[in-house]
Order: C-alpha cells, then sequence, then structure tokens
C-alpha cells in the first residue's frame, strides 16, 4: 500500500524520480520554509505573489502539457473565482462564515461556468485549434463586461464592481481573529503548491493520468480503447479550471484588490508563456518557470520599469526557437544523458 | 429471427460527395471466423472499417454487434461490445514506453466479462507469439515497423476483445515477419477469436483466409473460399491487374 502511495508520487509522469532528485526537492521545499525567517514581511509577502500564481501555471500543464488542450483563457476562472469571492466576503463582513462562504462560492462559480463552456466545446467535438479562440473569447467578453461596471449601479449587495479600477477592500482569509497575511499568507501559499504539486503528479501517474496523457498521443487510438474522451477532456478542463481558481482566491487574499486587466490579454498570454518557457509537459518545469518570471516581472514592475513584458516576450520567443520542449525540460533532459552516460561509463 | 453473427452489415451506403464509398454492402461474420476483406485501392476496405467502428456515421443501413444495433453509438460504445481495431497506418502511442503503451487499454470496459480468461490467454499467447515484453520500457518510436503493427495488435487484445478487425497488418514487412503474423493470428483464431482483416498482400490472404469477400467501388464483389476467388477470372481482372 504504501509503495503503491510512493510510486504514484514519484512515477514518471514528471521529470525527476532518482533519489537524488527527491533528496534536492526536499532540500529546497526546507529552504522555501526558511525563507521567511531571513528576510522581511514586505519581502515575504513579495515572495507569496510569485507562489501564487503557481496553481494558474500548473492547470495549464495539466491541460495543455498532458492533455493537449491549449486553452488561453484560463484567466478567466481566475477572476471568476476572485471577483465572486470579494462579492459574497465583501457582502458578509462580520459574519464568521463568510470567508469560507466566499472561498467555496467563489470555486463554486468558476467550476460552474468552465463545466458548462467545456461541455459543449468537448461534447460538440469542437475542432482542437479552435479551442484557444473559444477561451480568449470568453474571458475578453468577462474583461470587457467588467470593464463597463463603473458606477454605483453596478453593486451586488454593499459591494461595488468598480469598473476599470476593479473591487477593492476585499477581505482576507482568517480562522478567528488570526489573519492570513505577510508571513503566515507565505505560509499558506507554500503548503497550497506543495499540495497541488504532489496531487497532480499522483493524478498524472494513476491510470485516469496516463489515459489522459494517451488522449494527447492520440486521441482516437484512445477513443477506439473504449474510453469517453470527451468526459475526460471535460474533467481535466474543470480540474485546471479550479487550479486557477485557487490562484485567484489566493490574490485577492493577498492584494485586496481585483481589476478587470486580472481577466484581459496580457494576463490570459501569462500563464501560456510560463508553461511554454519551462515546459508544458512537466508540472516541476512550469512551477519553476512561474516563480522566475513573475519574479522577474513583479521586481521590473516595482522598479517602475516598462520593460517586463519585452524581457517575458523575448523569453518565449528564445523558448520557441531554441527550446521547443521548454528550458527547464530540455535542460532535465540534458543532465538525463548525460549522468546515464556517467553511470555507463563508470560500469564498463 | 435470431440471427447468428457477431457482426453484420446491412444495407449500408456511404457516400463523399460524389465518390460511393460503401454502396448497399452486407457483411455477415459469424463467430470463430476468420475472413479476409481484399479489394483494388480506393475499393472502401478503410471505409467499412471505420463505418463499422462508428469512426464514420452510415448514410443509410445498419449495424449489428454481438447482435445489438449499433449503427447510432458513438464509437467508444461500439468497442465496449467487444470489438477491437487496429488502424491501417500505426497508432501505437510513440512517446510512451512498451510497457505504458500495454497498460493504456482497460480489460474492464469490455462487453463480455464471461470470456476474461479466455482473452488473458490470447493475450499472453500474443505477447509471447509476437515477442512483447509487458515490462519493457523501450519508447515504441524505437521499435522496427514489424513489431509497432505487432504491439499494436497486442494493445488491442489488452482490451479484451471477440472481435478484431484489423486494418492491413503486413504492409511494409519481410515474407518471415508475414509469416509470423500469419501464424500467430491463426492461434489467436483456432483460441476462440474472430478476426476481420483488410489485407492487400495476396500471400497473406492465401495463406491465412477461410473466407475471403471481395470489395470492388464500395460493392461487395463476391465473396468465397480463398481457391474460388484466385480463380476466378473477374476477380483477377479487377483486383489481380488483369493477370494472364
Amino acid at each position: 500500500m504504501n509503495s503503491k502511495i510512493l510510486h504514484l508520487i514519484g512515477g514518471g509522469a514528471d521529470i525527476g524520480t532518482s533519489r537524488t532528485f527527491w533528496i534536492g526537492f526536499i532540500i529546497v521545499v526546507i529552504l522555501f520554509a526558511l525563507y521567511p525567517i531571513q528576510v522581511s514581511e514586505f519581502r515575504a509577502s513579495n515572495a507569496a505573489y510569485y507562489l501564487l500564481n503557481i496553481p494558474l501555471g500548473l492547470g495549464m500543464a495539466l491541460l495543455w502539457g498532458y492533455c493537449g488542450v491549449l486553452s488561453f483563457g484560463h484567466v478567466a476562472y481566475f477572476g471568476i473565482a476572485g471577483y465572486t469571492y470579494g462579492i459574497i466576503a465583501g457582502n458578509m463582513v462580520g459574519n464568521s462564515f463568510g470567508l469560507i462562504a466566499g472561498v467555496i462560492g467563489g470555486l463554486l462559480a468558476s467550476t460552474l461556468v468552465a463545466g458548462v463552456f467545456a461541455y459543449f466545446v468537448f461534447y460538440a467535438r469542437v475542432r482542437e485549434w479552435i479551442i484557444p479562440i473559444l477561451t480568449l473569447v470568453l474571458t475578453i467578453l468577462l474583461e470587457t463586461f467588467l470593464g463597463q461596471t463603473a458606477g454605483y449601479q453596478w453593486r451586488v449587495g454593499s459591494v461595488l464592481l468598480g469598473g476599470y479600477n476593479g473591487m477593492t477592500g476585499i477581505p482576507s482569509i482568517q480562522i478567528g481573529s488570526f489573519v492570513f497575511m505577510g508571513y503566515s499568507f507565505y505560509y499558506l501559499c507554500l503548503i497550497i503548491v506543495l499540495v497541488c504539486y504532489v496531487a497532480l503528479r499522483m493524478l498524472l501517474n494513476s491510470n485516469f493520468g496516463q489515459v489522459v496523457i494517451a488522449i494527447r498521443e492520440d486521441p482516437l487510438r484512445t477513443e477506439m480503447f473504449g474510453y469517453d474522451i470527451r468526459a475526460r477532456k471535460w474533467l481535466v478542463f474543470v480540474l485546471s479550471a479550479v487550479l486557477a481558481s485557487i490562484s485567484g482566491l489566493l490574490y485577492v487574499q493577498w492584494g485586496n484588490y481585483i481589476t478587470p486587466s486580472q481577466v484581459g490579454l496580457l494576463s490570459a498570454a501569462l500563464p501560456v508563456i510560463w508553461a511554454s518557457v519551462g515546459g508544458r509537459s512537466s508540472l516541476l518545469a512550469v512551477i519553476i518557470a512561474t516563480l522566475i518570471l513573475n519574479w522577474v516581472n513583479f521586481t521590473l514592475s516595482a522598479q517602475g520599469n516598462q520593460y517586463a513584458m519585452v524581457i517575458i516576450g523575448t523569453a518565449l520567443v528564445i523558448t520557441m526557437l531554441f527550446f521547443p520542449r521548454g528550458i527547464v525540460v530540455m535542460t532535465a533532459e540534458w543532465i538525463g544523458k548525460f549522468t546515464n552516460r556517467s553511470n555507463n561509463e563508470a560500469t564498463h | 429471427m435470431k440471427n447468428t453473427f457477431i457482426l453484420e452489415a446491412r444495407n449500408v451506403n456511404k457516400r463523399f460527395g460524389g465518390v460511393i464509398a460503401a454502396n448497399d454492402v452486407n457483411l455477415q461474420v459469424k463467430p470463430g471466423e476468420l475472413r479476409c476483406i481484399i479489394g483494388p485501392n480506393g475499393a472502401g476496405k478503410s471505409t467499412l472499417f471505420s463505418l463499422l467502428c462508428g469512426i464514420q456515421r452510415v448514410d443509410s443501413g445498419e449495424i449489428f454487434i454481438h447482435e445489438h444495433d449499433v449503427t447510432h453509438k458513438q464509437q467508444f460504445k461500439r468497442v465496449r461490445f467487444g470489438i477491437g481495431l487496429t488502424f491501417q497506418t500505426n497508432r501505437t502511442y510513440q512517446d510512451l514506453s512498451v510497457k505504458r503503451n500495454l497498460a493504456i487499454p482497460n480489460p474492464s470496459l469490455a462487453h463480455s466479462k464471461s470470456a476474461h480468461q479466455q482473452s488473458k490467454e490470447r493475450m499472453v499467447m500474443a505477447l509471447k507469439g509476437f515477442d512483447l515484453d509487458p515490462q519493457d520500457e523501450t519508447r515504441a518510436c524505437e521499435l522496427p515497423h514489424h513489431k509497432l503493427q505487432w504491439l499494436e495488435i497486442a494493445m488491442v487484445l489488452a482490451g479484451f476483445p471477440d472481435l478484431l478487425l484489423i486494418d492491413e497488418p503486413t504492409a511494409g514487412m519481410s515474407r518471415d515477419e508475414t509469416d509470423r503474423t500469419v501464424e500467430i493470428l491463426k492461434q489467436l483464431n483456432d483460441h476462440g477469436l474472430t478476426i476481420v482483416v483488410v489485407e492487400h498482400d495476396m500471400h497473406f490472404v492465401k495463406s491465412i483466409a477461410q473466407k475471403v469477400t471481395v470489395l470492388h467501388q464500395g460493392r461487395i464483389f463476391m465473396e468465397g473460399n480463398v481457391a474460388d476467388i484466385t480463380a476466378n477470372e473477374d476477380v483477377k481482372n479487377i483486383y489481380l491487374g488483369h493477370a494472364h
């Protein structure tokens, strides 16, 4: 039983299966856990921002990298969850269930939208290359709608949607009187990221995940083994939307605001870039790329620098030209080959 | 009236624009048969297979598997009635290991649970005959062509069908490899598996078939045993390239 769980976590669905890898992984996790001790609360909070985007990136890896379906609009679910949380929690200020209701409501709302959308896309057997366009249209529609909600008439209960200025004063999550912010919010994000990563690795190493990979490799062949690939793609789409929602919920905790630009074209492109640069067929690669690119973006933007997007765009172009399977993935392949060769030489 | 066919097509028609791919096709396959379907290029052999499996839908006519009307069923549901298909172009999962290729098909989706033990024995037989190791971590794309064809047959058998449709299994194989394929398919057939093969190679057809169906321009031209078919002048004219 125990070995079965270990096999699910450590199986070959992601890069890194050796003992050395796992020792390194644990060391890195410990370093991340120790990081806040070294730095100010402000910097820990910035690091939390890099972490909170990771579930969104993992959702892209799951859907695009492992199932072969590209969504260019997953930020829509990020936004729906964030806005819904803001509306519910904002209306229930003072009620101890308000924040939990906001989290559940946010997840439910984006799951519902993703479920209906994906039903029409997959059960109508829409062609693969149309899906990115449809998803992009959905998120731009959402941005356009939210953008025109300035004014007092656009309020839900006591919460203003706020047009392009966005929704402000969104309450942070708390347990009793303990509010997650600064250091504690960093740890909340770190734990959520770890749980998402391990759970996804287990899912992808399970039979379900193996069939998802088979669908990516050859949908018709997989269907001719008796699998209802529509149902599986639907489920994977919804699951990745839930991951995007988790990021959305964490984002509104972090900044206590959300604006329509979070679901706009630029934001929509970012998760696709993280997945491409890291290597979409690996969860860990996407995590690394998400962390680094967000750090670059955030650091440059915080200095009032306008070049952040130019640099990230350049990273994308370099990746597509020289690292078609992603920088992290191809580096890992190279390391794998190198260690294999030296192992072989050692045995000869 | 109860029919006793494992696979039956009744008056099946299919057009693609002006091309008639299936013209009033009636095909009946009994349990335990090993049938070859032959015909020149464009005769509609592969189209017939995709109509039977549901990859394409018939314009008119009916299709039965195990006496169930599956005419309006989606392809994955037809597979669950115990039908298995290999494609004309090899469709193993090239980037996955042999082990994982063989682990993808799910026996629990198969229709007939009663034949489970028999199916398992067939699977063992095929793996042994085709010299495939279910624990092999080699990536499929590193295998030679004939091994890939065999792997796809073994994968389909791993889903425990009792009816196997094979589309040109020996295309591109050497004579020895073809003979090996014939031998294994015969063994599987002796073990109760119904097999329908589309094939071009007359050597293959002569060494395997009990009964042969000749398709020509979407129509069933002739049906009979191998000797009769190969001796027939009309068949020679349309198919064997006007041999004299």
